[in-house]
């Protein structure tokens, strides 16, 4: 049973052991009129991999069998790809390759129909290798030949495109500042303002009202009141608080009012009695 | 002053004489006292506005303390030349020439404390 055991692990690592090679690897460029313009097997192991081009409608075709590279015996391996490689942008494309049971595998590219694992191309070769992997197997990449095809089309705009870039940065204008006007223009304005003083001092002296009560004891503490109120909502202007002339306009108002009853009955006596 | 100029413009000068005569004739000391006070108001408002216009109108607060006192102080006055004159006696029967004053006052110092706000 030991024994038994021991063989089969031996086989298993010598199994393991056996790597993959490639039988008659070729390649084919055909034209569009199926003439063939380019037929020639590929060398694993020189030193620099060849130069292909492809024309726009040319059809490329690689075929090869995997074989254990022992026994040359024909291996189907787990995976199989292509990898087409841009070195210089760094666009890669893999593509998967269909492998018989006996390891014949056969590999189609139709530059007219691309496939979509060709990466986007510029007039740069791509680096074409091949990728095996196996359960049993060591893996295996082989360098095949470097492959220039035409440029692909540039990627075409998605409308959306633009929104995808960061807007120019917000500048905010304000309106500037108002200016004061000349010294000169506010002085005449302020001095136009006196006139309408003097239209009333005319007016009132041509009128020559006489307050004859205006100083008798009844009258005086309401005018009094009255211009204590304009002095307050002056200094408010200048110096005071809202709170302050609240306080001080209550406690003034109480005063002016009950002065104001008295001065204005007693004013109503006159006009009454005059009657 | 009534020139040799046209026939219309000679009758309105004639009106405005005539009005002016029947104001001067007919209108009490009292009620004058207050009508000068109202020209005073309306002559400073419409400076105040007319520099507004022309010039600037840059600290808007004092613009509008000092023309908003012009207007409220003419219509407090108007309100109280129009309650004291007795022509209006049967119009304003509960309100004593008296009560117009004190109303008058009130108002007043409430226009002017706004005043004073704006004014800044």
């Amino acid at each position: 049973m030991q024994v038994l055991w021991l063989f089969a692990l031996s086989a298993a690592t010598r199994a393991y052991a056996a790597s993959l090679t490639l039988q008659t690897p070729r390649v084919t460029i055909t034209g569009p009129d199926a003439a063939e313009l380019l037929s020639e097997s590929l060398s694993l192991n020189a030193k620099a991999t060849p130069s292909l081009a492809l024309g726009p409608s040319d059809v490329l075709k690689l075929t090869f069998q995997i074989v254990e590279s022992e026994e040359g015996k024909g291996v189907q391996p787990h995976q199989t790809f292509l990898r087409f490689y841009d070195e210089v942008s760094g666009e890669e494309g893999v593509q998967p390759v269909k492998v018989t049971a006996g390891g014949k595998a056969k590999f189609e590219l139709n530059m007219a129909r691309p496939p979509a694992s060709l990466p986007p191309t510029t007039t740069n070769p791509l680096k074409v290798t091949l990728l095996l992997g196996s359960f049993v197997h060591s893996p295996a990449k082989y360098e095949l030949f470097d492959l220039t095809v035409p440029a692909s089309q540039p990627l075409s705009q998605h409308p959306s495109e633009a929104a995808f870039h960061p807007l120019p940065e917000i500048t905010h204008t304000f309106r500037p500042d108002q200016k004061i006007p000349a010294k000169a223009v506010s002085a005449f304005f302020a001095g136009f303002l006196l006139w309408p003083w003097f239209v009333l001092l005319a007016l009132w002296s041509q009128v020559g009202l006489r307050v004859p009560h205006l100083l008798s004891p009844h009258i005086l503490p309401f005018v009094a009141g009255i211009g204590a109120f304009e002095v307050l909502l002056f200094w408010y202007w200048v110096d005071l608080k809202l709170g302050q002339v609240l306080l001080y306009g209550g406690i003034l108002s109480v005063f002016t009012a009950l002065s104001g009853k008295q001065a204005l009955a007693k004013t109503a006596q006159w006009r009454l009695g005059r009657k | 002053m009534a020139g040799p100029k046209s026939t219309t413009s000679s009758a309105s000068s004639n009106a405005v004489r005539s009005l002016l005569r029947a104001y001067n004739e007919n209108t009490s000391s009292r009620l004058k006292f207050i009508d000068a006070f109202l020209l005073f108001l309306m002559l400073s408002g419409i400076i105040q506005f007319v520099y507004c216009i022309l010039v600037t109108n840059f600290p808007f607060n004092a613009f509008l303390a000092g023309f908003g006192s012009c207007v409220g102080q003419f219509v407090l006055t108007a309100s109280l030349r129009s309650q004291v004159n007795p022509v209006n006696r049967a119009e304003f029967k509960d309100v004593s020439p008296e009560r117009a004053f004190a109303d008058f006052a009130l108002g007043s110092i409430v226009l002017h404390f706004f005043v004073y706000n704006f004014l800044g």
